[in-house]
């Protein structure tokens, strides 16, 4: 991937999420494999393509704020207490706590 | 390979949805309060990576309790629960949405997301969590350049990166939510990636 951007290097970049999400045909992988062998700097844009997605990964694991979560808890609460009290409640009795 | 499969809890928590949907209709309480907790966390992270607002947050979280608790006593197919939730999550905000106007309205071309010849290994490695507090102070700065990053993405893309990478969503489960062809999710999820890498390159 030298400047000027040679096509099969822009071609091959066009593949390269299906490359990491093995979604490529046997052939079209044997071939990208080839190129990056032979091209670093498309072999390091994959690394960095790899790691982007990691990091998306991870960047979503996160759980609600206490405040928030309290908040979602009460609201599940005020929900089931509800639809208790009123005597629609299709579900059972396991109540756990009250 | 899925990494959720590892955290799976004493109390179930990462049950997936179809057999937390499949123990709701038996009637098992806890599997309710967990389904209605999965849904509002569900609904918190969609409005504030994809919709891109904490205000929203609540609101959103509070339309996701009340449609999943109507929906999950009469779901037939609990498989298709997953592919539902987000949609009424998605479709919620962009009702929400329609009031407002601070897309980035472009489009992602290819030749600016091209690398230059020198910049394919800025992307840092995602750091090891529960480590060190210094770590995890790094995590924080790590997901908020993330989030920014992601908000910088046109919505459209915005919402499959979201879907497929975060939320963990199969390409034709995105494409069913979104309701575009599974081409078209590949499509975009792949100039999502180029332009993210782009942005996170210089971390
Ligand atoms: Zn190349």
């Amino acid at each position: 991937m030298t400047k000027g951007h040679d096509r099969s290097c822009r071609e091959l970049v066009e593949q390269l999420s299906r490359f990491i999400d093995g979604d490529l045909s046997a052939a079209d992988r044997r071939a990208v494999a080839r190129h990056l062998r032979h091209c670093p700097c498309c072999d390091d844009f994959v690394e960095s393509l790899r790691r982007t997605v990691a990091l998306c990964h991870e960047a979503g694991q996160t759980s609600l704020p206490p405040a928030v979560r309290a908040r979602a808890r009460a609201r599940i609460r005020t929900l089931l207490g509800q639809v208790q009290t009123a005597g629609t409640a299709p579900h059972g009795t396991a109540r756990t706590r009250h | 390979m899925n990494p959720s499969s590892r955290h799976t809890g004493a109390a179930g928590r990462d049950r997936d949805y179809p057999d937390l949907v499949r123990a709701v209709r038996t009637g098992d309480r806890q599997a309710m309060e967990r389904l209605l907790m999965r849904a509002q966390e569900a609904a918190w992270r969609f409005s504030l990576m994809v919709c891109g607002g904490a205000s929203d947050a609540e609101d959103a979280m509070q339309d996701a309790l009340l449609k999943t608790y109507r929906y999950a006593t009469r779901i037939r197919e609990p498989e298709a629960f997953k592919t539902w939730l987000y949609r009424t999550v998605r479709n919620a905000c962009l009702v929400r949405r329609r009031r407002r106007v601070d897309e980035p309205a472009h489009l992602l071309s290819l030749d600016e997301l091209m690398p230059s010849p020198d910049d394919g290994t800025r992307v840092p490695e995602p750091a090891d969590k529960g480590r060190a507090p210094d770590e995890h102070v790094a995590n924080a700065r790590l997901r908020r350049r993330i989030r920014a990053a992601l908000a910088k993405l046109p919505r459209q893309h915005r919402v499959v990166v979201f879907l497929r990478e975060i939320e963990g969503l199969s390409t034709r489960e995105v494409a069913r939510v979104v309701g575009i062809s599974e081409a078209n999710v590949k499509t975009r999820l792949h100039r999502a990636r180029l332009f993210l890498r782009r942005e996170l390159e210089g971390l």
